[in-house]
């Protein structure tokens, strides 16, 4: 087990440079630079030379490169050229409000999600079962932001009972969690539902329904702990995805997290910025999928982790 | 899981299948697909529409009411006055051919990387792994706005920028199938016969990956056309030359308390076709298993 | 039948544990608001508080904290007249080259110390040090104190903008050196507010200054939120969550003005609508074809359909609120004489002109543009280009057409016409020795009428050659809550935080 920790942090460290490079490539090949939109349209071309000058980013790329690295060794992402505060504080400022959303719309997709799941997987065909597909494939349907516009029609303008966007109060924090959950309750529900059908059908449910276990007890003590496997998996994998994939929520509900700040850092060209954010992400999403599977191991002792995959 | 799959249908099978009057609804999903290819393929000629010409006499007007050169607009019209019903059916068939084009692409891309890998193992395999774990260390609509968002607006890029993840599912899915059909005997025999290792690959061991891939695929075009709608939201999506329904959709956001028809009508033949194609995605994988994905 | 009811139950303990989990997270919380607190949902990102770096001069929303947070020498008011700040008085020598400024005493920083003519001399070098955008005004240009309370400053030649150019040169301790990140982090100025807080995403909290020479202002705090959605900035303004919004579209305003609890108002602004010709392309060269483009567009329906209270068809190159304004006589839209003109001057059909513009706000007015343009038939390729794409393209010259909403926070013909359409300004492709000549003129005249005169033969020369389209004169809306008193709609969309109040509390 230690050894497998161990060499899943080496790939990991592999990734992590080749996450870093990627990036370093795309925004330095993107057209467009840092110092003509610092300085405005304004700016004489003399003044954008200066600027490039200044930051560094006259130089060749290959040096660029190197000096990147040899910073990111040392843990040192520089500044944010516009915010001209150091990069990586700039972004841990961010990932709370990320992670409050996240947590916040993982507990609801995966509570709303199981239940929907075990009411339609317990009775598979049933009137349950067909409703709660029906809505799993609409929520997985929707688009987010288009979601996100009409619950802020319908909770801020309309009913006026809930705030229409950005952070500060547990308030704010429910239309963007609920617009984040839909579509993942729908996963949650579709998944656990197909489980929990196929074990339910399996031979010791009938051995412990035959040993005179309540259906309540079946449910919930077999078929809902299998059902949690392939949840396990599919929720460390959204958690991760939700660092920086919140995207499109962030935008409509001015949510001041991590994603809105990749947006804005990447039309800024703000390179140290998209560089130490995307960074910090693909090292979180990489820790969670090393938990995942170490969680899926535990829970199911018929999986052995391989590390080649 | 995968041994309660191989299972499982002899004893059980979907229940659905039983009941004689629900034979005839696994076609909907089919018939609504047609629809929409029909409307995209045909309705471009039946419609004369040109995103350039505005007409700002006629702008915002509700469905149903007359326009200034004496035709009814359906559907409304947007902010610059232009038709709503000839947006749908023109960004029908842009949405189409972008999620088309990048399930292709990713397809291609995806199968032919993870046949490679599954098939040959040692280092293609390692070097795939390891790729993949670098463009999974983001959230995969991350890698795609940070493309989208660096690039000038154009088509290649919005497919170039959908596909960079979506081949990964593909990769996987094949990979897996790969590992598995590479140890069968009739493919140790073509090896013996000393047939060439392209050639085993492409007769021998591709067509057992075209199940799951089909099922996989309408899944991802989904993603990708509900994805190509988000980032047109975002304004780094499709150039304004292009007729889409996120383009149309992100252009009615500022209406949807005054014009909702502009945003809403799009969205709801967005949302229609994804959940027919939800649908079918999953008879598909009910009906060819959904490969090995580890 | 038992066997489900249980199931049932299972399910709804489990549903009733999720909403119990979203209803705890609901009780604890709830806004507060304190009687003079006011929000307003910011229109701009605030990026950087420092007025002089690079990346804050260009920035408006620079420039509106620094407003908050620091005293200029002089500042224009709303209708683009002058007054004094830190200085009460401003003399030009004869030929205007060197200017001095007496200063207000006995104004304090917000940390207790005075400002003095030392803190205006070193804010000043810093500015040019730094070399933003708005210190390129003052290339050159000397500042020395030749008293306590009077500072002097020296231009290289004569320039009589300078009152107007230091809109853009805000005062702050001369401690201040280079690009002090840890000064931004908590500022000190002679402002009429204090920084209580700011964060990467946009959040700003202003408290007042209590020793503000002007007198504190009335509210208790000023919490600027960044909302970048206009569905979010006009919902949270009608559910009380923002008191005051700026910068809405024209489409916004009925629905704003027809709720009781709203006020709304428009003011003239120093924005234009410019969109230029590159004249040094072949195609653009010759006035003529210009003049027939501008011609082919029918700019009054435009305007009255997409901006039918925040734009008036314009009729001078820069609005009427800039100093330099002269009417010109207005382009007539005339799609048959347009065509007739291209064809004589030999336009080339077939080619397809690249207009770029940068905003999303502006698409429906450059679509409406080049619609009319098709229908005469010239072709032309909307290009909707990022922010960081559009600067570069714009200096490099790489479009036919550029459009841009131009402002002048200096309310002076000086930074737009004096500044752009030089032949050394290479902004356009035009040069033109004459119209050099009067714009070097219109600079230098330490006579207010006898710039405005030149500056008014220099637009005609502007407008007749056609540069650019000018095809419109924005106005910027404003709306706020009927409980705020004292909001003075402002020309540039920086809007004074100090003279609002809070009535009814």
């Amino acid at each position: 087990m230690i050894r497998l920790i161990v060499k899943r942090l080496l790939i990991g460290v592999l990734v992590m440079w080749g996450a870093a490079s990627v990036i370093f490539l795309i925004v330095r090949v993107a057209p467009g630079d840092p110092a003509s939109i610092m300085l405005g349209p304004d700016a004489d071309s003399e003044q954008i030379a200066d600027l490039t000058a200044r930051l560094g980013l006259d130089k060749p790329m290959y040096v660029q490169y190197l000096s990147y690295l040899g910073d990111v060794v040392r843990l040192d992402f520089g500044d944010s050229y516009r915010l001209g505060t150091a990069a990586m504080p700039t972004v841990l400022e961010r990932l709370s409000a990320t992670a409050e959303l996240m947590l916040a719309s993982t507990a609801i997709a995966v509570i709303v999600g199981l239940t929907l799941g075990l009411l339609a997987g317990a009775r598979p065909g049933s009137i349950t079962d067909r409703v709660v597909s029906a809505i799993s494939i609409a929520l997985q349907s929707f688009p987010t932001f288009w979601v996100g516009i009409m619950l802020i029609l319908i909770f801020a303008q309309a009913l006026r009972i809930l705030p229409s966007a950005g952070a500060g109060s547990p308030l704010h924090l429910i239309l963007p969690a609920v617009t984040l959950a839909l579509p993942f309750t729908a996963v949650v529900a579709r998944l656990t539902r197909t489980n929990v059908a196929e074990t339910m059908r399996e031979a010791y449910i009938q051995t412990a329904r035959s040993k005179g276990l309540s259906e309540r007890q079946v449910l919930l003590g077999h078929a809902l702990r299998n059902s949690l496997i392939p949840v396990v998996t599919v929720v460390g994998l959204h958690m991760g995805g939700l660092m920086g994939g919140a995207v499109v929520v962030e935008n409509v509900f001015a949510w001041p997290g991590t994603g809105s700040l990749i947006v804005d850092a990447v039309s800024n060209r703000d390179y140290g910025l998209v560089q130490a954010a995307t960074f910090l992400i693909a090292g979180i999403v990489m820790v969670f999928n090393l938990v995942t599977d170490l969680v899926y191991s535990q829970l199911d002792p018929r999986i052995r982790l391989d590390g080649a995959s | 899981m995968t041994a309660t799959l191989e299972k499982s249908p002899a004893k059980a099978g979907p229940t659905a299948r039983k009941r004689p009057g629900r034979r005839w609804t696994r076609w909907i999903p089919y018939a609504i697909l047609a629809l929409y290819a029909l409307t995209g393929g045909i309705g471009p000629l039946l419609i004369d529409y040109n995103p350039v010409y505005t007409s700002l006499p006629d702008r915002l007007l509700a469905p149903g009411s007359p326009v200034s050169s004496g035709a009814t607009a359906w559907l409304g019209t947007d902010g610059t006055g232009r038709d709503v019903l000839a947006q749908v059916v023109y960004g029908a068939r842009t949405s189409v051919l972008i999620g088309l084009a990048t399930v292709v692409v990713s397809c291609v891309v995806g199968v032919a990387i993870g046949t490679l890998a599954g098939y040959f193992r040692g280092w293609p395999d390692m070097i795939l792994a390891r790729g993949i774990d670098i463009l999974l260390a983001f959230p995969a609509i991350l890698l795609t706005i940070v493309i989208a968002g660096a690039f000038e607006r154009s088509v290649l890029v919005v497919v170039v920028a959908l596909s960079a993840t979506a081949w990964i599912s593909f990769a996987r899915v094949t990979r897996g199938v790969a590992l598995s059909i590479r140890e069968r005997a009739w493919v140790d025999a073509a090896r013996v016969l000393g047939v060439r290792p392209l050639a085993i690959l492409w007769r021998h061991v591709v067509p057992f990956t075209a199940g799951p891939v089909v099922a996989l695929a309408t899944l991802e075009f989904a993603l990708v056309v509900l994805a190509e709608a988000g980032l047109s939201f975002l304004g780094i999506g499709l150039p304004n030359s292009a007729v889409s329904w996120g383009q149309t959709i992100a252009n009615g956001k500022q209406y949807l308390a005054t014009a909702w028809w502009i945003s809403a009508i799009p969205g709801v033949a967005l949302s229609l076709l994804i959940i027919t194609i939800g649908i079918l995605g999953d008879q598909l994988t009910a009906r060819y298993g959904r490969g090995h994905v580890r | 039948m038992t066997r489900y009811r249980a199931l049932r139950r299972t399910a709804l303990a489990a549903l009733a544990a999720s909403l119990a989990l979203t209803a705890c997270s609901t009780t604890s919380g709830g806004s507060s608001g304190g009687g003079r607190d006011i929000t307003v949902a910011g229109t701009y990102s605030i990026e950087s508080l420092d007025p002089a770096s690079p990346s804050g001069g260009g920035a408006t929303g620079t420039q509106l904290t620094s407003k908050a947070l620091f005293s200029r020498l002089v500042r224009p008011k709303a209708d683009g007249t002058l007054e004094g700040d830190l200085a009460t008085e401003w003399t030009p020598d004869t030929t205007a080259t060197q200017w001095t400024f007496k200063l207000r005493t006995g104004v304090k920083f917000s940390d207790g110390s005075e400002v003095t003519a030392d803190d205006v001399v070193a804010s000043f070098q810093r500015f040019i040090d730094l070399k933003s955008t708005n210190a390129a005004n003052f290339t050159g240009y000397t500042m020395t104190a030749s008293s306590p309370a009077e500072v002097v400053l020296k231009a290289t030649k004569p320039d009589a903008a300078i009152p107007y150019k230091l809109a853009v040169f805000f005062v702050m301790p001369k401690r201040v050196q280079g690009e002090d990140k840890e000064f931004f982090q908590h500022p000190v100025g002679s402002g009429p507010f204090k920084l209580e807080k700011f964060d990467s995403a946009g959040t700003v909290v202003f408290t007042p200054n209590s020793g503000y020479y002007a007198g504190a202002p009335k509210v208790t705090k000023v919490t600027i939120k960044k909302m970048p959605e206009l569905a979010a900035r006009l919902t949270a303004l009608k559910t009380g969550e923002a008191d005051l919004i700026w910068g809405i579209p024209d489409d916004q305003l009925p629905q704003l003005q027809s709720d009781a609890n709203l006020t709304v108002q428009t003011v003239p602004s120093t924005a234009v609508f410019t969109m230029w010709f590159n004249s040094s392309i072949p195609a653009l060269k010759d006035a003529a074809v210009r003049r027939a483009l501008w011609q082919a567009v029918d700019f009054a329906t435009i305007i009255k359909t997409l901006y039918p209270q925040t734009g008036t068809l314009s009729d001078a190159p820069v609005s009427p609120v800039t100093l330099g304004y002269s009417p010109q006589e207005a382009q007539k839209y005339d799609p048959a004489a347009a065509k007739a003109a291209l064809q004589a001057a030999g336009f080339d059909f077939s080619k397809k002109l690249r207009l770029q513009f940068a905003n999303a706000e502006f698409r429906q007015f450059n679509q409406a543009v080049v619609s009319d343009l098709a229908k005469i038939g010239v072709q032309v390729d909307l290009l909707e280009k990022e922010q960081a794409v559009f600067t570069k393209d714009l200096l490099a010259m790489n479009w036919d057409v550029n459009f841009q909403q131009l402002s002048n926070p200096t309310f002076d013909g000086a930074n737009t016409l004096g500044r752009l359409y030089t032949c050394a300004a290479k902004r356009n492709g035009y040069c033109n020795p004459e119209l050099d000549k009067l714009l070097a003129a219109a600079g230098a005249s330490p006579d207010k009428n006898e710039r405005v005169r030149l500056y008014g033969e220099a637009s005609k020369i502007i407008w007749s050659d056609a540069v650019g389209m000018f095809p419109m004169a924005v106005k910027f809306a404003y709306a706020w809550n009927k409980n705020l008193t004292g909001v003075v709609p402002d020309p540039n969309g920086l809007p004074d935080f100090s003279t609002i109040g809070v009535s009814g509390s």
